[in-house]
Formats: C-alpha cells, sequence, structure tokens
C-alpha cells in the first residue's frame, strides 16, 4: 500500500500469527464439540486420524493465509488531526477518529504478545461502546506504542505543560503483601463460588450418577461431619480463587500521573496500562468493603465518562490502601476530589425507615417460614428465621449510621453503605440532573431521597441519599444548580 | 427550588394514556384468562378461587384505563427555565427533576402512532447519563419546545 498518498503505517507482524491463533481458537471451539462426536462414534480408524490430522492442517494453513491477508490489508495512522484505522481483507473499512474526541489510548499484553514483545493498542474515545474498544490495533511494537500515544496525546495536550517534561510521576505502587491482602479481602468469595459451581456441573458430566448414588449411600451416615469439613473446604478453595483473580489482575500495580494523566499499569500475566484523562473523571469512589473496614483499608475507583470497556477493572484507580492515606494520594492524583469534609446525617425519624426496610425480608422469610411448616412439618424453622430479624435491623441501623452527605465547595460527597461502605465525590459541574424523590409513606415523616447523576461509561452512574430531610433535599438541588455560581459563567453573564 | 413547574402537558394526553393502557393489559388479560382456565379446568379449584386472576387484571385495567391517566396528568409538570429544566412527575412516587441546560447534549421529538392521531409529541432530550423526557404536548408546542432547549443549550455553552 505505499502508493497511498497518507503515510499509513502497517502493524508489527506479530499480528499475523495473532490474527491467526484468534481465527483457529474460534474454528476449533466451533468444531471441537461435534468432531469429539463424531470420532467417537466413528472410532478411532487410521483414516479418522489421518482425516483429523488433515483437517487440523488445512485450518493451519488457512489460517495464517488469512492472518496475512488481513494484516496486509491492516493500516493505521495520524493524518490531518484524525486517527485512522484501515482494515478488512474483502469488505474494506476505513474509521476516523479525530485526536480531540481519543479518550484515551491503552495497551494490554496477553501472553501471545508478551511472547513476540508487542503490545495491543486501544483507542477509545468518549462515549464509545460498553464492550469494544473504538479501535484495536492488535499487535505494535514498544516504540510504534510510543510513538502512536506521542503522536495522539501530544496533539490533544495543551503546550503549557513545561513544568512536566520529566515523564511520569509514580505516585504509588502496590506492594506483594498488599496485593495478597487485597486479593484476601476482596470479598468476591461469591463470584469464585458460582466459578465452583459451574466447575462442579462440568464434574457432573464426567461421572455417572452410579458413581454419585454409591458416594451419597457412604457418605449418608455421616452426612454431618462431612458437611463439617467439605462447606470450609469449599469456603476455602474459593477463597483462594479470589485472591488468585485478585493477583492476576492487578499485580504490580502502578499508579502514576503525568501532567493531565494518570497511568495505571497492572496484571501478571496479561499485562495492562491504561490512561486516564483528569479532565474526563466525574466521580471518585472510596469503598471500604466489609472485609477491608475493620482493617481501615479501602480501594479507589473512578467513574470516567466514555471509559466502558471491562468497567468493572479498569475502573479502579488503586486496589487497596490505608483509608487515612486516601487523601494525600487523591491530592497528589486528582486534586480536584480530595476532600474529606464531616457528613450531615440524616435525621432521627429516617433511622425507623431504614431499620423497617431492612427487616422486611426477614419478615417475608419468617412468615413463610411459619406457614410453610405449619402445613408440612413443624414451626421449628420459622421460629428460627424470626431469629434473622433482630440481626436485619442492626443491618438497617448500620446503614442508617453510614448515610450522609456533605457540599464541600463545588464538590457533592455522598456516603451509603450496601455491605460496604462508599463514598463517592462528585464535583457539581458533573452532576448531569438532580432529582428530590418522595413516597407517600416518606410525605408523612417529611423525608425525601436525592438523587443526582454523573456519566459513566456508555451512561449514568447515580448518588443516591436516601431519607434525608424534605427541606434539607431541596435545598441541596437548589445549591447545587449552575445558576448560583459557576465562576466562571458568573463573570461574563451580564448583570 | 419554587414550588411547582408551571406547565402542564396537553389533556389529551389522558386519551392517548387510557386507550395505551387499555392496549396494555390485553396480553395481561389473556395471561389471566389462560390462568384461570387451568384452574378451573385442570386443578379443579372452586369457581371463585378460579377466576381471581382475571379480575385481579380487570382491577388493574380499571385502574390503569380510568384512575391513572387523570394522577398522572395532574401530577406531570414541567418548566424550561433559560438555566435548567424542571420536571415533577409520578402517581405514586413524586419525582422531581432538574436538568441543567448546559449538560444537554441533544434533544429530539418523536412521535408514536397513537401520539399521531391526537397530535401529541413528546420531547426527548440527552445528557451524558442518560435521556429525559416531557410526553404528550400537542406537537407544535413540542416542536417550540425543542427549539428553545437547544437554542438554551447553545447559549449556555457558549458562557
Amino acid at each position: 500500500m505505499s502508493s497511498e498518498a497518507e503515510p499509513l503505517l502497517h502493524l508489527h507482524p506479530a499480528a499475523m500469527v495473532i490474527d491467526a491463533l484468534k481465527s483457529v481458537r474460534r474454528l476449533v471451539s466451533a468444531s471441537a464439540l461435534p468432531g469429539i462426536i463424531v470420532l467417537f462414534s466413528q472410532g478411532l480408524s487410521p483414516l479418522t486420524i489421518f482425516l483429523v490430522l488433515l483437517g487440523a492442517v488445512v485450518l493451519v494453513v488457512l489460517a495464517a493465509v488469512w492472518g496475512f491477508l488481513s494484516w496486509r490489508a491492516t493500516s493505521y495512522g495520524v493524518v490531518g488531526g484524525a486517527f485512522r484505522l484501515r482494515q478488512g481483507v474483502f469488505q474494506k473499512s476505513e474509521r476516523t477518529i479525530p485526536l480531540e474526541h481519543v479518550q484515551s489510548v491503552d495497551t494490554v499484553q496477553g501472553i501471545v504478545q508478551r511472547v513476540f514483545g508487542v503490545y495491543e493498542v486501544r483507542v477509545e474515545t468518549a462515549g464509545g461502546g460498553a464492550t469494544e474498544p473504538d479501535a484495536s490495533l492488535p499487535a505494535l511494537s514498544r516504540g510504534a506504542t510510543e510513538a502512536l500515544r506521542r503522536e495522539i496525546e501530544g496533539a490533544r495536550k495543551e503546550p503549557v505543560d513545561t513544568e512536566e517534561e520529566a515523564g511520569p510521576e509514580v505516585l504509588r505502587r502496590l506492594s506483594v503483601r498488599d496485593l495478597l491482602v487485597a486479593g484476601a479481602t476482596s470479598g468476591q468469595i461469591g463470584v469464585a463460588l458460582s466459578l465452583l459451581a459451574v466447575g462442579s456441573q462440568v464434574f457432573d458430566e464426567f461421572f455417572s450418577e452410579a458413581f454419585f448414588r454409591d458416594l451419597v449411600d457412604r457418605v449418608a451416615p455421616n452426612a454431618l461431619v462431612v458437611a463439617l469439613i467439605l462447606v470450609p473446604a469449599v469456603a476455602l478453595v474459593a477463597w483462594l480463587l479470589a485472591i488468585a483473580g485478585t493477583v492476576l489482575a492487578h499485580f504490580g500495580f502502578t499508579l502514576s500521573r503525568d501532567g493531565d494523566f494518570l497511568y495505571i499499569k497492572r496484571g501478571l500475566l496479561e499485562r495492562r496500562e491504561a490512561t486516564i484523562p483528569l479532565g474526563r473523571i466525574q466521580a471518585v469512589r472510596v469503598s471500604e468493603g466489609v472485609l477491608r473496614q475493620p482493617f481501615g483499608l479501602a480501594s479507589l475507583r473512578v467513574e470516567s465518562a466514555g471509559y466502558g470497556e471491562d468497567a468493572g477493572v479498569s475502573a479502579v484507580m488503586f486496589p487497596l490502601l490505608p483509608r487515612d492515606e486516601v487523601q494525600a494520594l487523591l491530592r497528589e492524583a486528582a486534586p480536584e476530589f480530595a476532600v474529606d469534609p464531616p457528613l450531615n446525617a440524616l435525621p432521627r425519624r429516617a433511622l425507623r425507615r431504614y431499620v423497617f426496610r431492612a427487616c422486611i425480608p426477614a419478615v417475608v422469610l419468617a412468615a413463610a417460614g411459619v406457614l410453610v411448616p405449619l402445613l408440612v412439618f413443624d414451626a421449628f424453622f420459622g421460629l428460627l428465621s424470626a431469629l434473622l430479624i433482630p440481626a436485619f435491623a442492626v443491618y438497617g441501623w448500620l446503614r442508617f449510621r453510614a448515610a450522609g452527605w456533605a457540599l464541600e465547595g463545588d464538590r457533592l460527597v455522598v456516603r451509603s453503605r450496601n455491605l460496604g461502605r462508599v463514598t463517592v465525590v462528585a464535583p457539581r459541574r458533573r452532576l448531569q440532573s438532580r432529582s428530590v424523590l418522595q413516597s407517600p409513606f416518606q410525605r408523612r415523616v417529611r423525608l425525601a431521597t436525592f438523587e443526582t447523576e454523573v456519566a459513566s461509561g456508555g451512561g449514568g452512574s447515580a448518588l443516591e441519599v436516601t431519607d434525608l430531610g424534605f427541606e434539607d433535599a431541596r435545598r441541596l438541588v437548589e445549591a447545587l444548580s449552575s445558576r448560583v455560581s459557576i465562576k466562571k459563567s458568573g463573570e461574563e453573564r451580564p448583570a | 427550588m419554587k414550588d411547582e413547574p408551571s406547565e402542564r402537558l396537553d389533556p389529551r394526553a389522558k386519551v392517548v394514556w387510557r386507550i395505551s393502557g387499555a392496549l396494555n393489559t390485553l396480553p395481561l388479560l389473556a395471561g389471566a384468562g389462560f390462568a384461570s382456565f387451568v384452574l378451573l379446568r385442570w386443578v379443579e379449584v372452586s369457581v371463585l378461587v378460579g377466576i381471581l386472576p382475571v379480575l385481579a387484571v380487570l382491577a388493574l385495567a380499571v385502574f390503569s384505563v380510568f384512575v391513572a391517566p387523570g394522577l398522572r396528568w395532574r401530577r406531570w409538570r414541567y418548566e424550561i427555565r433559560p438555566d435548567e429544566v424542571d420536571l415533577q412527575r409520578g402517581v405514586w412516587w413524586v419525582s422531581r427533576t432538574l436538568v441543567p441546560l448546559a449538560r444537554i447534549q441533544h434533544v429530539d421529538t418523536r412521535q408514536g402512532p397513537l401520539q399521531r392521531r391526537y397530535g401529541l409529541s413528546t420531547v426527548v432530550f440527552h445528557t451524558a447519563a442518560g435521556p429525559n423526557q416531557i410526553p404528550e404536548l400537542s406537537t407544535p408546542i413540542a416542536a417550540e419546545a425543542r427549539d428553545r432547549i437547544a437554542d438554551l443549550t447553545r447559549e449556555q455553552d457558549e458562557l
């Protein structure tokens, strides 16, 4: 394509291999199941083995050819103030992203990419798709990656930042000890447990029913003992999986800042490098998980506009740090969000509603527990579940105590608890809409729910204060109005 | 914050809501009818229990055709001020929402088949966090509201 007038570049040749592997994987996963069924029903005659091998060879050759063709068809570059990506073997496509719309240039280094020492580069735009990066280059060398990043970010940066020419400054690194603590307290045991459940279903497929019946026969007399061993064992495995997951995702987590950009590097097998422009951060979340709060630990997340790609993990700004160091880190990383004012508590009369709401599931459970056994067996379980009610009431009280809000300068701070305690800081100019909601029950006791939204990923993310005084809610809505004073517009507005 | 936004929706909104409420209960009614049939024919419960599903859906239909549209219309108010759009709505949960014009990215008007029949339109305006709408305005008023919001948004941007 050298005849083209525009100086578009090709990917690193490793892209051919990566692309070929991708298509092989796709074809294999599509044909694996029917293939295996055919194999087992036909038996392993020399002919079938030969056919399978032949198929494999044809597959690899086709994939390689396809990889080459798509490598040749793909080119990219920055031309005339826009990022261009040309691709497609049969159906050609050309994508143009104006540089001022580029939100970040991220890199991911999967295992294959690491073998070749190349990077997958993702160009993300604000308001881009939630699941797919807007433009993805599967293989660029380190040098090409840096060059592209400089070209895109250089054009975007205002030429003011002469002081910060020294390159990114590392703000904080996650130590291995903290990494393990983060995994151990991540509270993702639930996720790991469900993985185990899926695993056990796969396990089911492999063993016959007779095996299980035999197992049950042997186990049944000692069911209690087995349960006592099995439950903690499963929990332990789930816990270890949760730790492993955290280690894989957050190994070597490094947060650095260069002028108006935050850089995040992380990952053990798959290394990721993400850029978050400070100007795109809509809100910062300080979460203190249930397991972390007793140790005074917290994690930091950012809500960032148009940063949708696996939002769950990529929005982590720092996975674990002591609660009392959060402000210091925020002052260095994102000073706009570094506030920790005393919060306005909810009025006393809200406590009843919090406790009541928390108790509803327990009451329903207890009622069912009393009614159903009355019909079927005895009421013992019903009474047992009634014991849950005080526990849920305490949970309601904890939620009430955690809830609070404050307006500090131009920033709204909202705290709430589901299990962990979460504090969200959002500047007023990031709030999209503000609402006061009131149910008939709330109206009777002059309470209301305040709700506002910030842009996040493809859509919005809500900040909510449930059951604050109705007048407070209205005053808060009023105080957050742009009329009260956005400093800039206040100066320029005539009278 | 003012006590209530000043403008109301077009009164024909009630008619549209009644019709769409009736249409929406049709599939439910079919489901309830089937449930009653099953209960009476195969489970063989008494007639009084058997017609409960149908009665429940009929009650819901009466509410959503004769009661809810009036309440909803009386509550729904809006006002387009120079700096914000003010919305109030909700039959049970009353909500009051303020959307700063400076955050509005684009505005459309929409019209469904039923709305077209009655000369009504919906104004939808989008912020980065999602859409808000003012439903059931008479079409010329909706067009005016749309243009007004668009103009004010532009002014806000220039500040």
